[in-house]
Order: C-alpha cells, then structure tokens, then sequence
C-alpha cells in the first residue's frame, strides 16, 4: 500500500514550440466566443448572401432549372462579373464590420482591466505575439465570412464556365483575396486598438461604427463646404473602395466600387493617396496598442 | 554556489532620472527578501528583471542567463505573483490558470492537469471552477501563486504576497511560502514592506535605498551571531531586586518595549544563573528571547547611512 | 448618551438581506481601540457606521454625544481614512487636502496653514505640488491620513492605515497613533497585522461574521477566554525530562514535544505555579532554557480562540 500526498512537483517535460504559441490566444478566444449564441447565429446568418450568390451562378448553368422558374431571359440580367463579386465582397465586408465591432471591444480590454497583461508579458511571450494573437481570433472569423465564400463561389463558377474562364478572370480571385485581408487588417487592428483604449464595451463597439460613419459624414461635410475632393479622406469606406476597384480592375475601371463602399464619381482621389491614408491609419492603431499594451505603467 | 540572481552594475533610467543607479549584488541563497522604502527601486527591480524595463547600462543573470540578450529564456525560468490584481475577467480558476501555464510553453493536456494540482496546492480546491472576479481578497492572492507555479519556474517573484490578508489567511500564505522555500528547487525572491514576514520565509536580504543597494545580508549569519542578546520579561519581582542582582553579575540592561528588559549576557555566563536569582527572589521568569528583532536593526542602519550606500 | 465615549447600542446594519452587523453594543474610551477580525466581518461597516456614511437599520450610535445623522457636528470631529484607494481626478495632494478643508468652512489662510501642517507630519511636503494619480502606494496612504488629520480632529478612523507603509513610514504612523491616543483622542484603527496591533493599541475589539466576538484591553480579554488554559511554549535541550517532571504539577493539563525534539508546548491551568516551578527545574536539573514564551497571550492567539481559522467568509 502507498500513501500518496498532494504537492507540488516541478515540470520536467517538453513545451510547446515557440513560434507556434501566439496560436494559444486565438484557441482560447474562439472558444470563449462559441458559448454566445447571437453570435453563432450571426455568423451562420452571414452566410446566407454567399448562399444566394452560389444559387445565382448554378442556376445561370442550369438550362433546366432556368426553364422552371420561367425567366428565360434572364440569363443576360444578371451577368457574374466583376460587379457581381465586388458586391459580394461589399456586403460580406458590411456584416465583418458589425462581427468586429461585436467581438473585437471584449478581446483586450478584459485584460487590461485587471492587470493581466503583466502576467501574460511575464512568461516567454512578447507583445507583438499577444497582439497577433488578438488579430488571429478576429482575422480567422473575418475571413470565413469574406474571401473565404467568395473564393468558394468563383471556384464554383469557375468549375462551371471551364477552365479559360477561370485563368481569364484570375483577377476576381487575387482581387477578392487580397481587398478582402486588406479590410480585415484594418478591421483589426481598429477593434484591438479600440478594445485597448476603451474600457467599456458598447463604447468601444459603437466607436467603430462611428469611425466609419461620423468619418465619413464628415469627409462629405468638408467636401461640399470646401468644394474639394480632399474631404474623401476621412471616408475609409471610399478610400477602400478605391483600393478593391485597383485591385480588381487595374487601369480598366468600369465600375464604383462595391455597395457601401462606394467611389462617387468627382471625389476620387489620387490611388497612392488612398494607399497612404490607409497606411497612415494602421500605423494609428499600432502607435495605441503599443502605448497600452506594457508590462507595467509608468508614471512620470 | 552559483548565483540565483547576479546584479552587474544594472542602471535603469526613466527619462532624467536614474531609478537604479549601479546595483552590484550576487544573491545565492534560496529565498532572498527584498527591502525599502517607497521609491527605492524594488518594483523597478522586479520589473527590469522581468524584462518590462530595458536597463540602460549594465546587465544582470538570472540563472546565468543575460537578461539583455536571454529575455525569453530567462522569462521561461521564472513565475511572477503581481502586488496588484492580476486577472482576466470572466474566467474561471482553471481556465485563467491553463491559460498562463499554455502560454508558458506547457502542452494543452499538461497544462490542464498542473493547473488543477496547483490550484489544490494554494488550498483553492473547491473553488477552481468559479470565475476568478468573485473570489474574495485572499482567494485572489493564492489564484496569483497559483499562476506563478503551474508552468514549475526555477525562481518566484513574490510581490507582497501577504498584502490585505486577514490573519488565518496570511498565516497560510506564509507557510506555503515556508513549503516551497524548503522543497529546493525553486528559488524565491520576496518583495514585501512587513519585516516580520521578510524574516520568516528568507535566508538573504537586500535593502535597497535611494536606488543604491543598502544592505545584504545573511540572516541565518545574524542570528547565530545574536546568541548574547536576551529579551526578559519578568512578574513578582520587589523593586528592580532582581534586575540590580543581574546587573551585579555583570550584565547590561536596558527597558524594552511593553515593560521587557534586554540585557546582553557577558561571555561565560549562562542563563542558568538567570533562574538561579529568579529562584533565590521568588520571581517569575514569565518570557525569555533570544534577540529577535535583528532584521529591524539591520533595516533601521540601513536607512540611516548617508548616500544610501552602507 | 456619554460624552467622552463612542457608543453603539444594539446597533444592526442589514444590506438588503446581507448581514452587516447584528446586534452590536459597544463603548469605545479614548486612546488607541483596534478592530479585528477577517475579511467580511463588519469592520468597515462598523466605521462608516460611526463616521455617520451609513445609517444602522436599528439601533443608536453616538459619538462623543452626537448622533451620526447630524454630519455638521459629527464631520467635524471625526477624520476618516478609508481601505479603498479612489481620488477626485487631477488634483494634486496640496488641493485635495486644501479643497475638503475649504469645505468645512475655513477661511483661505487657515486652509493654507492646516494642509501645511497635515503635509509635514506625514512627510508629504515635497511631494504636495505632484498629482495624486502619479503617487506611488504608500504615498497615497500617507495624502489619505493627512486629508483624515488635517481638521484635526477628536475622533480619528482608520481602516487599514498601514497597508503598503514600508517599514520606516509604520514606524512614524505608529508614533502618530500613539502621540494623538495619549492626548486623549479617540484612534480606531483596523489592522490584520496582529503583533502591531498588540504593540499600539490599549483596547481591541474582536468581530466576527458580524458580531462581536470579545472587546477590551487584551491582557484582559485573554483571561476572560476560560475554557482555554494558557500556552506556554519552552525551547530548551531536554523537553521530555522537563515534561516528566512539570506533569507532577497537579496544574498541568497538557504537554506536546514538538517536531525538532528541541521544544516544549506545555498546557497548564495555573501560569504562576508553572513558572516557579521552572525555576526550581532548571537548578535541579541543569536544564538548558533556550527560550520561554506565553504562546497565546497575544491578539493572536485570542483571535485563533475565538474566531477560529474559518471564521471569515470564504
């Protein structure tokens, strides 16, 4: 017979890589976030316009199916193109906003509210790790909602028109992946910082929101009082815009941007301003996070 | 024996002002205590060992690992209990704990079991599935232990670990700190402003000042050295009979506090001859201490040296 | 309605359903009374009970002869030092003590004078012109007991004063407490550090889940707890032989060597016959005493008695 006592052992095994364990975070947050249920049924309900997209374009192939709903004609009407899938993005892009400004103001400020960040810099792990943590959760969840359907509903057109449809509209593809991670950094990072700056949770989420619309609203406000197209600036829903119809488009611009990301005619601004703009934004939001997110505050 | 903890002329600025100004100290032993007065630089110790704070000249080991060039592996080596409230809201015990110890390299299945080992180490057994911000003051204090030992670190900053604990929940605390202290393989360093709990969990004490190391001692030195210095307290005595029959034997003798006297025993003369008096007057020796307050004189000398240095 | 003693008479204080204090009688003389008692047990409620901040469900308080619901009077002879650490936003130490001193009626000059004063006896001057927010936690301490002596009052509240004090500021603090309890004022001060709370005060109050479990001078209050017979712990060489030979004592109740073989905690009813007793031990014997100490005649051990080591709520 043995007598077994409980104490404290220390640990001898092995640990987890180094590089990988930023991914602790995302695992941990993700798993938090399952247990809301408006938010899983928001993310499922997101899916509902890639859904009616992908019905679109199979029933576009489907003779048959076109005959049973009586629209012979309609063919022509709704034609997938490069409008069909900025709009997609458009929308999807619309909905990741509200997931961002749900999810993204509980990512850090529970931390900072009760000092943990000291203990979570204590340990082998920097900042720059916690913060791409933070940004994992919210760009894994973004990006399910955004390239992800729409990547999907190309492939499914794309398997349907043939190959030479695929490598001639190659650009859908790269310009919807890469439109969509550029709103999905700037989502991002904008909730994070926000998370860390404000303690309070429906003031950080309604500040997203009020980003984008006081913003712009006030971009439009300059614009008719200056007579200028400068205002634009302000308005990142433009300046996006602008940057998807170069992405999608290259010289060859045919369309407006996207819906709610609308480039109005006679208030464009150069490109490398929009790009600059947007670079000038995210370098905002890093600048916040690294003030707040220290080991310990120092009082001058 | 190598050194735990290696200061090497560590200097840490905030902007004009030089917090630590040249620290130089080897400290060996295996729980050191950390000392002084607000402002003399034991958080921004703590704080620059941990890495929060670049040091702008000088360097320090931990463990023989640079603090400059090492952070990481010297972070990996060390668990950190806060003096604040330190915790992710919304939590239970466990998770929060799993967490920490996830993120200190522990695989998932590890990290999970340790935590609930940890968590009946503290004594918080029974409440490790409740979330942490309900815990009352000193269930928050041993969550903060519990964190810092889950992911098994060679060294542990404690941080006034006692800090607004009532008196059965410091005694506690105390003696898990006396139990990890004696297991040996985990070292300790404990920051704290009561003298009382410095004394009881180390062997070592620094004392800062001003940002200059003070004082560093061995306490387990001092207080064989002290085997002369007596704390008397006696009842049934006739007018100081007894105290002037002591003094006749060639003891000196002081008033201490709450009506004790001290007295140093001249060499050669034994206590024994202490009851011989007491027995030859009918007077009861009611308390008799060796010194005790040895670190409150340390401390107290320390202070008064000029320069903070000693 | 004494006018030299704090009182409390059949005082309860419900929050909600939550207990606060139940029943509680008390009479508090002037100099240094310490509370006791864990987290939860009604210490802060009992001190803003008698700083007239909360009103009791049932019952009367009166303090020097003022009822708490008069705050002009009461405000004026009471200074309070709460646990909690929370300052009005952006003031310095200077204008938090001038500006609650400025409230009590003062006139420009005298403000000036007292917060002067209130600074230097807590060796804030230097750091006066600083903001409060940019102080470290032992400095806010200190502005929290200068803004509570400022006005100087008769009755002085302080719950936890010393927490986060490095060793040298307790030692001045202390030296406060003492020097306003000889004047005569009345100092309640709450402590969990139980060997300065034997060290500083004259009188204790114990509580417990609400209610008072013991009140008075402690020396007092131990030979009051009877059904404990007195502890006595003896380190010396030759703990066994010692036993064998004080168990001859009729007095002698119970005797325990402890782990290193080198110790003696003995029980007895009777501590004077105990000690003679060693006394004739030690010559007959050759014993070698390495030390002798009452082990319970301390608030520590009378709070181990009657409060126990669950007593607080989890």
């Amino acid at each position: 017979m043995a007598v077994y006592k409980k104490t404290y052992r220390p640990y001898e095994g092995e640990l987890t890589s180094s590089w990988l364990r930023f991914l602790v975070i995302p695992r941990y947050a993700l798993a938090d976030l399952r247990s809301s249920r408006f938010l899983s049924l928001f993310f499922i309900g997101s899916f509902i316009y890639p859904l009616i997209c992908a019905l679109i374009i199979y029933v576009q192939h489907n003779a048959s199916a076109l005959g049973l709903l009586g629209v012979q004609g309609a063919r022509s009407l709704i034609s997938i193109n490069v409008t069909f899938f900025m709009n997609l993005l458009g929308w999807q892009s619309m909905l990741a906003l509200f997931l961002a400004a749900f999810v993204g103001p509980g990512q850090i400020s529970p931390d900072l509210a009760n000092n943990a960040l000291s203990l979570y810099l204590a340990r082998p792990f920097s900042r720059v790790e916690y913060v791409l943590g933070k940004m994992s959760v919210l760009a894994v969840l973004m990006s399910l909602m955004t390239w992800v359907p729409g990547l999907l509903c190309f492939g499914l057109q794309g398997y349907l028109e043939g190959w030479q449809w695929m490598r001639d509209n190659a650009r859908l593809a790269s310009g919807t992946f890469f439109s969509a991670w550029i709103w999905i950094l700037i989502l991002a990072l904008l909730a994070l910082a926000l998370s860390a700056w404000v303690k309070w949770k429906p003031a950080a989420g309604g500040l997203m929101f009020g980003v984008f619309f006081v913003a712009a609203a006030f971009g439009a406000v300059i614009n008719g009082v200056q007579r200028t197209k400068w205002g634009s600036l302000f308005n990142i829903s433009h300046l996006v815009g602008s940057v998807w119809v170069q992405l999608f488009e290259g010289s060859k611009k045919t369309t407006n941007g996207a819906v709610f990301f609308r480039v109005t005619a006679g208030e464009g601004i150069p490109l490398w301003c929009c790009w600059m703009a947007l670079g000038v934004l995210c370098l905002i939001c890093l600048y916040m996070l690294a003030r707040k997110i220290r080991g310990v505050e120092v009082v001058r | 024996m190598d050194p735990v903890i290696e200061l090497d002329g560590l200097e840490v600025r905030f902007g004009n002002r030089v917090i630590l100004k040249r620290l130089n100290a080897a400290l060996t032993g295996r729980s050191v205590g950390l000392l002084g007065p607000n402002g003399a630089g034991k958080s921004t110790l703590i704080n620059t060992l941990l890495g929060f704070h670049k040091p702008s000249a000088g360097t320090a080991r931990i463990l023989g690992h640079d603090i400059r060039t090492q952070a990481r592996a010297v972070r990996s080596l060390i668990g950190y209990m806060p003096e604040n409230d330190s915790f992710v809201a919304g939590m239970s015990g466990v998770h929060f704990v799993r967490l920490m110890a996830e993120l200190a390299g522990l695989p998932a299945a590890h990290a999970l079991e340790r935590a609930h080992e940890a968590f009946f180490y503290v004594g918080l057994g029974e409440v490790r599935y409740r979330a942490v911000g309900t815990y009352s003051l000193g269930m928050k204090q041993a969550a903060k232990l519990a964190q810092a030992i889950a992911h098994g670190p060679k060294l542990l900053f404690l941080d006034e670990p006692t800090n607004g604990l009532d008196p059965p929940a410091r005694a506690r605390m105390i003696q898990l700190i006396q139990e990890i202290r004696d297991r040996g393989d985990l070292h300790l360093l404990l920051s704290s402003h009561l003298l009382r709990d410095v004394e009881d969990c180390c062997d070592q004490v620094l004392i800062l000042k001003d940002g200059n190391v003070a004082a560093f001692c061995n306490l387990e030195e001092e207080r064989r050295a002290n085997r002369r210095f007596l704390e008397l307290e006696t009842r049934g005595e006739n007018n100081g009979d007894f105290l002037e029959a002591v003094e006749k034997l060639g003891c000196e003798t002081a008033p201490g506090a709450q009506g004790r006297v001290k007295l140093v025993l001249p060499d050669g003369l034994e206590v024994r001859r202490l009851y011989e008096i007491a027995a030859d007057q009918n007077v009861q020796i009611r308390r008799l201490n060796r010194k005790r307050d040895s670190l409150e004189d340390i401390f107290l000398k320390a202070m008064e040296a000029p320069n903070g240095r000693l | 309605m004494s006018q030299t003693q704090i009182t409390f008479t059949n005082v309860s204080r419900f929050y909600g359903e939550v207990l606060g204090i139940n029943n509680v009688s008390l009479s508090i003389p002037p100099g240094i009374t310490s509370l006791v008692g864990p987290n939860g047990s009604g210490k802060t409620t009992l001190m803003n009970l008698m700083t007239g901040l909360i009103r009791p469900t049932q019952g009367e308080i009166s303090v020097l002869g003022v009822a708490p619901d008069h705050p002009e009077r009461l405000c004026r002879m009471a200074g309070y030092c709460t646990q909690f650490d929370a300052f009005p936003k952006g003031l310095t130490g200077h204008q938090f003590i001038y500006w609650f001193l400025r409230m009590h009626g003062m006139s420009h000059a005298e403000c000036e004078e007292k917060t002067a004063a209130a600074l230097e006896r807590v060796n804030m001057t230097p750091a006066g012109n600083r903001q409060v927010g940019a102080y470290s936690k032992g400095m806010r301490q200190r502005i929290k007991l200068a803004q509570a002596i400022a006005h100087d009052p008769q009755v002085l509240v302080l719950d936890e004063p010393l927490n986060g004090l490095d060793p040298m500021a307790r030692a001045e603090t202390i030296a406060l407490f003492r020097e306003w309890g000889a004047k005569g004022r009345y100092v309640i001060v709450s402590s969990h550090i139980l060997h300065e709370v034997d060290q500083i005060s004259d009188q204790v109050i114990l509580l417990s889940q609400g209610y008072v479990v013991a009140e008075g001078e402690i020396q007092g209050v131990r030979s009051e707890v009877k059904e404990q017979p007195m502890q006595i712990l003896v380190r010396c060489d030759n703990p066994g032989g010692l036993a064998a030979r004080l168990f001859q004592d009729r007095h002698m109740v119970e005797a325990k060597i402890s782990n290193d073989r080198k110790g003696l905690l003995l029980r007895t009813n009777d501590a004077d016959s105990f000690y003679l007793l060693l006394n004739r031990v030690v010559l007959e014997s050759g014993l070698e005493v390495e030390s002798v100490a009452p082990a319970d005649d301390d608030v520590n051990s009378v709070y181990q008695y009657l409060i126990g080591a669950d007593g607080g709520t989890v």
